[in-house]
């Protein structure tokens, strides 16, 4: 019931801030340095066209600094409250020497370490989205309660150039990214999104795949593949959201309508949890309460939108 | 592969049958008491060669017990015991590291026990030894003749001239001559094998098997092998394999069954009637023997694989169609059902039609994700083609996730494959394989002239350097090819024969030929009866059609390649400039039809339709990919740009027809095209494909399921299917319950 709690807690409209900062580290050629820093910039564009209020932060050339990055993290921390939440994107190649994990910026490197420390500092929930190579070398230096991590590579030992930080970037501009149509793009569904397109990449190459995704937000697991509930994983992401789309902010804003949307909330959570108990559930009755409760949330959903 | 060919297994657990040679080779042996060792050895070869078993287990079990080293490894092998007696080899050869005689004994127990490598080192080491050695040569021969080489032929040939009396070398060549359906020089090499010893069973087998290849079951030569051997299951397990590389599969398995009421101990035999029962899709026979057979120590690649696969069946879903069965693998099943079993179904109906045939069973369509697997069906059998296999009424094929996209059309392979199952049917199994898979290549064409292989460099540089076979001989083109490429220049050179004579003498003569080789009639003999031109005449005509047909790739290869490979470079430079461009277009276009159906990357088509893009020109790169499109270029990618080219330019349904070429090539891991296909198909209201590319978007796992369902129940609704629908919004919004449109699509659909 415990994870029931938490995903009925999707449902309801996010009224925090958010604070986002993404850093496109050395490209070591020029082909990498331009991609990374592309990406970097295509991903501060959709950012800052979707989230209103949010803070959007992104670094990449000889900006992109340790000393930088340093002063923006202290300044999420003073201004952030434990209801906000911060995101952290890293765009480049990683390294992992079996102890820690270092992200390769123009300078010092910031090791997985580093990071971890500048975000222990800030309050609220945190996503580090970490692309690089060598990724899975800084999960265990970065996992804390509170904090979802993803990360392109399994392991530090995975070193070849990623294409996960491709499709991260698609995710936030492909509204098929959205699957729950909620008119969001959460850090769950940008890594489904992301982790199923690497995937299909390699499939259809027909090339070895030389990274595998991963996400970690309990704080205490080892981070798993496919975030379900079965392994616990998932949640914490599924409250972080990425992006919104559409009217979903301006509906929450709307006072005349407070009455309806929490008959629309209540029904929603009605019919999530319809979904948990369907395993248990004959086959017919589930579909026909389904169906009741679909269509009471869509003349629900048409009052609103009137 | 074909390590359990009979003529080699020929004394199970033993090496080669009993033979004045082998017993030269032994008496060569200068470090053992000499008479003894022969006479112990001869003596154990005589008793197995004439089916007096028991006295044969004495003598190996006599031979084992030897203080000598090599005699103890040959007892011990004619025991059973491999593991000691390849510790005897060991121990033998390292006494007597200058003996040919030990390696070359060692290397045909390797050989027996399917280790073909460290059968070829030992055969090489004892060449080294000794240049030339016959017994070695016979090894090599023996090795090139399980890969279906044509060196197999050159060793035995080299045997003999070394050992004239070397009988083993000379039923070979008359096995291998058999192999090439050269039944003529058969017959003349397996009586020079007679000749040489009166009691060869190996050319006894040979004698056997040529007359019921020529539908006499009931051979003379069985009793004579009886009376030799009266349990020398090997003679008709050797008819069997020959009638399995012929394709006549049932009546293989009868032989098979013979061999094993003959010697029901006889593994191999199990083995082979296994993997036939597999291949006709008897699978509770075929567990039954194949496990018998393993389960008793032949653990052969074939029997290993075979039940391997068959274990694997577990991940197939089985689907019954209209004509026969479908088995897919559970994870790419909902998705490959929605077009194999429409194209199955297509080509069946196509097919009864124009063969002039019904089918008397269903046929069962096999579709292997993993091309290991389906290379298991394909084992042991020469010739057959690297992407489907036809046994009968069984067709196995690669799915397209097996393959890179872009390489492979699986429609045309499923035709190429359902046309077998007719010409078999037709001929009773009888057909010659350059015909059949002649007439499959033919059919692949004519589905669409853009499905089956193009013309490639290979198949034209065949042509040029005159390496087409004469028809008459085309099969060895097939079985035991002489140069690289020379099974896929023979599929080509099989497919413009019978264009060739379709063109000129119609499709009613291609079936008169087919009914032809249903009566045994060889291949002179047809094309005299219907072409009224012996075969040197025919190989006349055809050729100077075929030179004609192919006159400007002819004459412009070699023009053609550098000016490709310059306009290539040409192009990479151009970037952005348009003057550079507009010269890339130019050249282009010079060279395109000096080659017309190359459409492999770096192909002028798509070269010239990105330089018209980099213009801005997009309806002329249209117009480019369209031509690529036409002669089959099947670049997914650039497929799907031709497609967006066309939506953008307001031509929905030729965006369609793109889309749907794609379909037959990679329909796999690929929502998002299934999705755009149906989106164009509701567009232009043509609603059923559009219900099928939605489901296909569905079963393609997209990552936005809840817009799949949704547009589906918009096809359904659209197409009146009412309750359809209303299943399908039910499911979009099940999956994202705040989906807006779903929502207004729901309470649309509630009110009706």
């Amino acid at each position: 019931m415990r994870l029931l709690a938490l995903l009925l807690l999707l449902t309801a409209p996010a009224r925090s801030a958010s604070y986002y900062l993404t850093i496109a580290g050395l490209g070591g050629e020029p082909e990498y340095e331009q991609r990374f820093t592309s990406l970097a910039q295509e991903i501060d564009k959709l950012l800052k066209a979707s989230s209103g209020g949010a803070r959007v932060e992104t670094l990449h050339g000889p900006a992109a600094t340790k000393a930088k990055i340093t002063e923006i993290l202290n300044a999420f921390a003073k201004s952030a409250t434990p209801q906000d939440s911060t995101t952290v994107i890293l765009i480049g190649h990683g390294t992992f020497d079996n102890v820690d994990y270092k992200f390769n910026i123009p300078g010092p490197d910031l090791s997985a370490y580093d990071l971890g420390g500048l975000l222990d500092k800030i309050p609220g929930h945190q996503l580090v989205i970490n692309t690089t190579s060598c990724s899975g070398g800084s999960v265990v230096a970065l996992k804390k309660q509170g904090r979802a991590l993803i990360t392109a590579t399994k392991a530090g030992s995975e070193k070849n150039a990623t294409v996960f930080a491709r499709y991260i970037a698609e995710a936030l501009r492909d509204p098929a990214a959205d699957a729950d149509k909620n008119e969001a793009v959460s850090a769950l569904e940008a890594y489904r999104y992301a982790n199923e397109k690497t995937i299909r990449f390699y499939e259809t190459q027909k090339r070895i795949a030389t990274e595998h995704a991963q996400l970690e937000d309990t704080g205490k697991s080892e981070p798993v593949r496919d975030a379900n509930t079965e392994n616990g994983q998932g949640l914490l992401a599924a409250r972080v959201t990425l992006l919104r789309l559409g009217s979903a902010q301006k509906a929450a804003a709307t006072p005349e309508k407070r009455q309806l949307l929490e008959k629309k909330e209540a029904l929603e959570q009605e019919i999530a949890k319809l979904k948990y108990q369907r395993a248990a559930m004959n086959s017919e009755q589930y579909r026909k309460q389904l169906t009741q409760m679909l269509l009471e949330l869509a003349k629900v959903q048409a009052e609103i939108d009137k | 592969m074909r390590t359990t060919i009979p003529c080699r297994a020929a004394n199970p657990g033993r090496g080669p049958a009993f033979q004045p040679g082998l017993l030269s080779l032994l008496i060569t042996v200068h470090l053992w008491p000499l008479g003894l060792l022969a006479q112990s050895v001869t003596d154990c070869e005589a008793h197995k060669h004439h089916g007096r078993l028991a006295e044969t287990q004495r003598c190996y079990q006599q031979l084992s017990n030897s203080r000598d080293l090599l005699q103890r490894a040959e007892g011990l092998w004619g025991l059973g015991l491999t593991q000691d007696a390849n510790n005897a080899f060991r121990a033998a050869a390292a006494a007597n590291p200058k003996s040919p005689e030990i390696k070359i004994r060692w290397g045909r127990f390797f050989l027996e026990r399917w280790q073909k490598e460290d059968a070829a080192a030992l055969f090489e080491e004892a060449m080294e030894l000794k240049k030339d050695h016959p017994q070695a040569l016979l090894g090599m021969a023996l090795l090139a003749s399980e890969g279906f080489e044509k060196k197999a032929t050159e060793f035995a040939q080299k045997a003999l001239e070394g050992d004239p009396k070397l009988v083993e070398a000379q039923a070979l060549m008359a096995q291998l001559a058999v192999e090439d359906v050269n039944f003529d020089k058969a017959r003349t090499e397996a009586e020079k094998a007679l000749k040489i010893s009166a009691e060869s069973l190996e050319a006894m087998g040979v004698m056997a098997a040529l007359d019921v290849l020529a539908d006499k079951p009931n051979s003379p030569w069985f009793d004579k092998i009886a009376q030799i051997n009266p349990v020398y299951a090997e003679g008709y397990a050797y008819v069997a394999h020959v009638l399995t590389i012929n394709r006549r599969y049932l009546e293989a398995i009868e032989f098979f069954k013979k061999a094993i009421e003959k010697n029901p101990r006889y593994w191999p035999a199990h083995s082979e009637i296994g993997i036939s029962y597999m291949r006709l899709a008897r699978e509770k026979e075929a567990r039954h023997h194949l496990e018998l057979a393993y389960n008793n120590n032949h653990k052969d690649p074939e029997t290993v694989n075979s039940l391997r696969l068959m274990d694997s069946y577990a991940n197939f879903d089985n689907f019954k169609t209209p004509h026969g069965e479908l088995r897919l693998h559970k994870k790419e099943s909902a998705l490959l059902k929605l077009y194999f079993e429409q194209e199955l179904e297509r080509a069946i109906t196509t097919f009864e039609k124009k063969y002039k045939v019904k089918l008397k069973e269903g046929v069962r369509l096999e579709v292997y994700p993993d091309h290991e697997d389906f290379a298991v069906r394909t084992m042991g059998m020469p010739g057959l083609g690297a992407l489907g296999v036809t046994f009968g009424y069984v067709v196995a094929m690669d799915s397209p996730s097996g393959r890179k996209p872009g390489t492979f059309h699986w429609a045309s392979t499923l035709w190429h494959e359902l046309s077998h199952v007719y010409a078999l049917s037709a001929t009773n199994h009888r057909v010659p394989r350059w015909f059949t898979e002649g007439l499959a290549v033919h059919e692949e064409t004519a589905v669409a002239p853009d499905w089956g292989d193009r013309l490639d460099p290979h198949m034209l540089m065949a042509v040029k350097d005159k390496k087409l076979l004469p028809v008459a001989q085309l099969d060895r083109g097939f079985i035991r090819p002489s140069y690289p490429n020379q099974v896929i220049v023979s599929y080509f050179q099989g497919g413009r024969i019978c264009d060739y004579i379709n063109q000129k003498w119609g499709w009613q003569t291609l079936l008169d030929m087919l009914h032809s080789f249903a009566d045994n009639r060889t291949t002179p003999e047809v094309i005299e009866k219907h072409l009224k031109l012996k075969p040197e005449e025919f190989d006349k005509e055809f050729l100077a059609w075929l030179d004609k047909q192919l006159a400007t790739p002819l004459a412009k290869f070699e023009d053609w390649q550098k000016a490709l490979k310059l306009l290539n470079n040409g192009a990479r430079e151009a970037k952005a400039d348009d003057a550079l461009n507009k010269k890339v277009i130019e050249d282009g276009l010079k060279i395109r039809d000096w080659f017309p159906e190359y459409v492999e990357p770096g192909n002028v088509y798509e070269v010239v339709a990105e330089a018209y893009l980099k213009m801005g020109n997009k309806k002329s790169a249209a117009a480019e990919l369209e031509r690529y499109a036409k002669v089959g270029g099947r670049s997914p990618a650039t497929l799907k740009k031709l497609a967006d080219l066309q939506a953008e330019q307001g031509r929905p349904k030729d965006a369609i027809a793109t889309l749907d070429k794609l379909n037959f090539i990679y329909p796999v891991a690929d929502p998002d095209m299934h999705r755009k296909m149906g989106e164009l198909c509701l567009t232009t209201n043509q609603l059923p494909m559009a219900i099928r590319e939605f489901q296909a978007a569905l079963a393609s796992k997209p990552l936005d399921p809840a817009s799949s369902y949704y547009q589906l129940a918009l096809a359904y609704m659209k197409a009146n299917r009412i309750a359809d629908a209303k299943e399908q919004v039910i499911n979009a919004l099940e999956a994202a319950p705040g989906f807006k449109p779903a929502q207004k699509l729901l309470l649309e659909l509630s009110s009706k």
